[in-house]
């Protein structure tokens, strides 16, 4: 018996790695908006967009403006529904753009 | 409607006469246009396809496939009546099932291996990845006579007068697609059904967030076959709840054996997703640490990370099903199944798309397309596995919404503790540690009224 540890250590890639495994063709422009502009620094207190988003899509900036990173987006769908106020535009990106799963 | 080079079609089939396969029109050329390549579309457009009837299958993505995500496990109870499931793309088919409940760093597990499951058709449990699947499986309704175009959203409804569905818009150049019956089958983010009130939004707490890494071991070629102790076609399914699975959150996660990767992914409420709980990708991290689960990936590669929302709402949150001029399948008609024990969506995906094509091709084929002309669809739904699984099961989602500390966080460590105690080797007798592992429990679960209190709730569950 040793004394090496008994859980073994997982490498966990880093988010921006995993996201790197997802092919993707960039539509151009964003997918993903706000309805109101301002509405989010006004008004939002939780920054649900952020929590929930599995790919670090949604950021804010210094004054809680979102500042949306649509590249990385897998497409899930979870900001739109996890926004209380319904402050999220979302899209799908046109002509086969976004991701695109080889696995699945 | 103008496209390049992105259709498939097998003997012109809804192709105006005097149009060529690479100038298409197929504006007023087809009885049904079917929105989404997945499970349910591609079941629907089968389904009326094999009836005759001229249809057209809408894509988003490059292929189909290429925008679909879940777990994955595919049961094919149907799928194997519409189609020769000898020829798909399966991976393993599911030999064991395991359930273990995680804390911070035990586990407490059950694993059921019948020998039947080995045997054709191996209970209809099969892991597959989407990308090959569904790529197969539309090619099969394409056999069957429906045209496939692919990299084309559509972008909302057309109706007429009278407020009845009569075509989609799509992003593409004269992009208006007129056509009797419209079939949305456009998943949980269903964009196209919202934005036609043929839904409404789905509210957070039915919703459930999900992310899932497909991993390879480059190092290990039968690092798969020997930590799930697999032999052959043999694959297994590990299902996890608890703390150490998923934090505070109301979900579970999972581990699928594919023929030569791993599945690993979790699942949880994003009402939860949006409080305390690390963000979904730490969640994963946190679970792939679990001393139990660790030793399971380690070494692996993250060749694909994926993500996808998935309504849960059970039976009360299904929306209308049937319209004037369309139909609402799978997962945009949120037919999904999660009691904890059942996993289940792809089953009532073709369900759903097997009996709405049936309804459409018979009102197709009388000239109508009203919603009570459609109305075997939710009739026949009603009085299948589909909606009858949904509705037992309706009262499980309040029940353990309200004792979710205790089921996902007291219960196991309680039942760890106990099982620590009562296998405890020291200078005690058995007796003392049984009694202590007794009392442990009783305590978590209120003695034995609370544990029968318990009992009968949750008595169902497996009944």
């Amino acid at each position: 018996m040793s004394n090496t540890p008994s859980t073994p250590d997982v490498e966990n890639a880093s988010l921006e790695d995993r996201l790197y495994t997802v092919k993707y063709e960039d539509p151009g422009e964003s997918h993903l908006d706000v309805q109101v502009v301002g509405f989010c620094v006004e008004r939002c207190t939780t920054d649900d967009c952020v929590d929930v988003c599995p790919a670090d899509v949604w950021r804010k900036d210094e004054d809680g403006e979102p500042v949306i990173a649509y590249e990385n987006c897998l497409e899930c769908g979870s900001c739109r529904f996890a926004c209380p106020y319904n402050n999220v535009v979302w899209e799908y990106p046109e002509n086969g753009s976004g991701v695109t799963y080889q696995y699945g | 409607m103008t496209t390049d080079t992105t259709e498939q079609t097998d003997a012109g089939g809804g192709i105006a006469a005097d149009r060529t396969v690479s100038d298409p029109d197929y504006d007023d050329a087809f009885d049904a246009v079917v929105v989404g390549a997945g499970l349910a579309g591609s079941a629907a457009a089968l389904t009326m396809a094999s009836a005759s009837l001229d249809v057209l299958v809408v894509e988003r993505g490059t292929s189909p496939g290429a925008k679909n995500v879940f777990g994955g496990v595919l049961y094919t109870p149907t799928i194997r009546e519409l189609v020769d499931v000898e020829d798909a793309p399966l991976e393993r088919y599911v030999g064991e099932k395991r359930f273990g409940v995680l804390t911070e760093d035990d586990e407490t597990a059950v694993s059921i291996q019948p020998g039947a499951w080995r045997d054709d058709p191996h209970n209809d449990s099969y892991t597959v990845l989407r990308g090959d699947f569904d790529e197969w499986f539309a090619e099969q309704a394409v056999e069957a006579g429906a045209t496939l175009v692919t990299e084309t959203t559509v972008t909302g409804l057309l109706r007429d007068d009278d407020g009845t569905v009569v075509g989609v818009e799509t992003d593409r150049p004269d992009g208006t697609l007129r056509a009797p019956m419209v079939v949305l089958a456009e998943g949980g983010n269903s964009l196209v059904s919202e934005g036609a009130d043929l839904k409404e939004r789905p509210e957070r707490g039915d919703v459930a967030v999900a992310v899932k890494e497909v991993l390879e071991f480059p190092d290990a070629d039968d690092a798969i076959e020997q930590r799930f102790r697999l032999t052959g076609d043999g694959g297994a399914a590990y299902h996890y709840f608890g703390d150490g699975a998923v934090g505070d959150a109301f979900g579970g996660a999972f581990i699928y054996t594919n023929d030569d990767t791993l599945s690993v992914g979790l699942a949880y409420r994003i009402d939860d997703a949006v409080t305390t709980q690390p963000n979904p990708a730490e969640t994963l991290d946190h679970f792939k640490s679990h001393p139990a689960v660790a030793p399971l990936v380690r070494g692996g590669r993250t060749v694909e990370y994926a993500a996808k929302t998935i309504p849960e709402g059970g039976a009360e949150a299904v929306p209308d099903l049937v319209h004037d001029g369309a139909v609402v399948v799978g997962d945009a008609a949120g037919l999904v199944l999660n009691n904890g024990v059942h996993l289940e969506g792809t089953n009532m995906a073709v369900e759903s798309g097997y009996y709405a094509g049936l309804a459409v091709a018979d009102a197709v084929a009388s000239g109508r397309t009203k919603a009570h002309a459609l109305a075997d669809y939710p009739r026949s739904l009603e009085s299948s596995f589909v909606v009858k699984n949904l509705e037992h099961y309706e009262w499980l989602l309040n029940a353990v919404e309200d004792d979710r500390d205790l089921l996902f966080s007291e219960l196991p460590r309680a039942v760890a503790d106990a099982g620590a105690e009562y296998f405890r080797v020291d200078h005690a007798p058995k007796h003392d540690h049984a009694a202590n592992a007794k009392s442990r429990l009783f305590e978590t679960v209120g003695g034995w009224r609370g544990a029968a209190k318990l009992a009968w709730r949750y008595r169902k569950v497996i009944s």
